[in-house]
């Protein structure tokens, strides 16, 4: 039991960075497509099941592990050239490691979710965001490139001069939840203020809020502060002499980062695992309400995404019947394990629940809503990436040391006083 | 003389403190994306490999064909303007004698590296006789091989013009 509860939030921790990937690619190129009035990937498929696209991304996957690994010759030192891709890896994979991605589950001991049992928290991922630095400036070091040596300048004085108002953001944050630890900060923000509405990071400290998500798009290296890589001007930026999987691994690093990032946001500023006025004691004391709200909602969730297969999934094409049966087969799927799990909550609605019952159920529960939060946030990330310009380089400097550090500093002023007052 | 003022954007309270405007932007593409998810069917693109474009013009330069006279052989006469002219030198011209006394010279070889071709247009510009034409609306061209690409003068032949053959038909300044 105690090794099975210590591995679970290292699996669910691996489940929501890497096996992700693929999903958030497809994601986002379907995104980005519908934002721009197309359809993107739909057409791969595997006897005739596309799942709206996503057997595209297990191509590329597979394309990318089989491609040949080549290695220019201009390079000079390859161990650095190698190392750089997996210290950027492996920064990115490493935030998620404080994640708590429910509340602790008292079982026949008391059990955390998240992968790392410490309490650093928030500077643990502050620490291992600077650390992914380091990877992209060695690889534009040893890749013996102008671009690469260009594009990793750009990126570490990017990061420098976010870093700073990053962290003022997070220190007023600290001194709000008076932890640096996420899961107290959750527990903060399942309170009230004024006893009707939640104390979630982004309703107590707007401020903060706004400053660390801009810091944290810089940190991710994503649009709009992608200078490193701006294609227009550096190539590719710091992965220009990189292929085949040594490339894919600085790929995959920025959407781990982009994910973390999000779980991260969710953590400190949108109420993590709970619901608001939801917290987890209410939620084990009420288990009949759980139950038929949980019924309610996986039939609400559940109906609305078989109505739209049914409406969408289909384009107007005559005599298209690998389609047909995919929707068929689709539909029978979700409304055979909406029956399931309908039938599962309504046994134990009728027969009662054991307090164990309840702790997973809760767990589930939490799982799911930090699970919904965490893709809101994503597609926010995805629509982001397709609205904004990029910044220019000069206008990235003034943003970051006229505007945010100002900002950030005038922030945790008010912040500390409101508190010592 | 009036003076039309040009208003400038950009310097406003409002305008310079960015929010806003990115919430405008935001708006937009998030209306786009949440419109187009509610109905695929909506989006008006159309599904290529089953349903074919049908909105090329008589302008389009697509594969190339060699045109007939109206008693069925060759227009071409070999003059080598279309592979002079090409800015890709993807034609290849043999020249041999015509014996049939419809003319003078015919092509033996007449070759299009369509790998090289850049769909200029230029050989259809040049030619006298009207003898090369792009009309036929192929515009997807596939093989295995890179030998697969080039098209032999048979090919270029037995390639058909997309509109009716009256209009196609090489007039044929000889005959």
């Amino acid at each position: 039991m105690q090794t099975m509860m210590t591995l679970l939030p290292i699996v669910l921790m691996v489940l929501y960075s890497l096996a992700m990937i693929p999903g958030l690619i497809w994601m986002e190129r379907r995104i980005a497509s519908m934002v721009q009035n197309r359809l993107g990937p739909n057409r791969c498929n595997i006897k005739g099941f596309r799942l709206g696209g996503v057997v595209q991304s297990a191509a590329d996957v597979m394309k990318l592990i089989f491609k040949e690994e080549f290695y220019p010759a201009h390079v000079k030192n390859r161990t650095l050239y190698i190392i750089a891709p997996s210290i950027v890896f492996i920064a990115a994979f490493l935030m998620f490691a404080v994640i708590p991605f429910a509340d602790v589950i008292t079982l026949d001991h008391i059990y955390g979710m998240q992968a790392l049992p410490i309490d650093l928290g928030i500077l643990w991922y502050v620490a291992l965001a600077g650390l992914g630095l380091y990877g992209i400036i060695l690889a534009g070091w040893a890749s013996h490139s102008k671009y690469g040596i260009l594009s990793a300048m750009r990126a570490s004085a990017q990061m420098l001069s976010y870093e700073i108002s990053m962290g003022l953001a997070i220190v007023a944050m600290v001194i709000t939840y008076d932890s640096v630890a996420f899961n107290d900060a959750v527990h903060f923000q399942a309170q009230t203020i004024w006893g009707f509405l939640p104390a979630w990071g982004i309703v107590i400290q707007p401020v903060a809020a706004l400053i660390f998500i801009v810091t944290a798009f810089a940190e991710t290296n994503r649009a709009p502060f992608d200078v490193a890589e701006g294609e227009s001007e550096l190539v590719a930026g710091y992965h220009t002499e990189y292929s085949a999987m040594k490339f894919a691994l600085f790929f995959m690093a920025e959407y781990v980062a982009m994910t973390a990032s999000s779980a991260v946001i969710v953590t400190l500023f949108l109420g993590g695992y709970n619901l608001p006025y939801l917290a987890t004691q209410e939620m084990l004391e009420h288990p009949v309400g759980i139950l038929v709200g949980t019924m309610v909602a996986l039939g609400v969730l559940y109906g609305l995404f078989i109505y739209w297969i049914r409406t969408n999934i289909s384009r107007a094409i005559v005599e298209d019947l690998e389609r047909a049966r995919e929707r068929k087969v689709l539909t029978v799927l979700f409304v055979s394990m909406l029956i399931l799990s309908e039938l599962f909550l309504l046994y134990w609605l009728v027969v009662g629940t054991t307090p164990t019952l309840m702790a997973w159920l809760v767990l589930a529960l939490q799982l799911s809503i930090f699970t919904l939060k965490f893709f809101a946030v994503i597609i926010f990330f995805i629509l982001v990436r397709w609205t904004f310009m990029r910044f220019r380089y000069d206008q990235i400097q003034h943003l970051g040391w006229y505007i945010l550090l100002p900002l950030a500093l005038l922030n945790l002023l008010i912040t500390a006083l409101v508190v010592v007052l | 003389m009036s003076t039309h003022i040009v208003p400038r954007h950009g310097k406003s309270f409002k305008e310079r403190w960015y929010l806003s405007a990115l919430w405008v932007g935001f708006r937009t593409t998030f209306g786009h994306f949440w419109r187009n998810i509610l109905n695929t069917n909506a989006i008006d693109v159309l599904e290529y490999p089953e349903v074919m474009p049908n909105d090329i013009t008589a302008r389009y330069r697509g594969h190339h064909r060699l045109t007939h006279r109206d008693d069925g052989s060759i227009a071409c006469v070999a003059c080598f303007m279309c592979a002079t002219n090409c800015p890709a030198q993807c034609i290849t011209i043999e020249a041999q004698a015509r014996i049939d006394g419809i003319d003078e010279k015919e092509p033996r070889r007449f070759e299009i590296d369509l790998l090289e071709c850049i769909f200029c247009g230029y050989c259809v510009e040049a030619c006298p006789c009207d003898a090369i034409r792009m009309d036929t609306n192929i515009f997807s061209m596939v093989g295995n091989a890179r030998s697969d690409f080039i098209r032999t003068k048979e090919q270029l032949l037995a390639t058909q013009g997309a509109y009716a053959p009256t209009h196609s038909q090489a007039k044929g300044a000889h005959t």
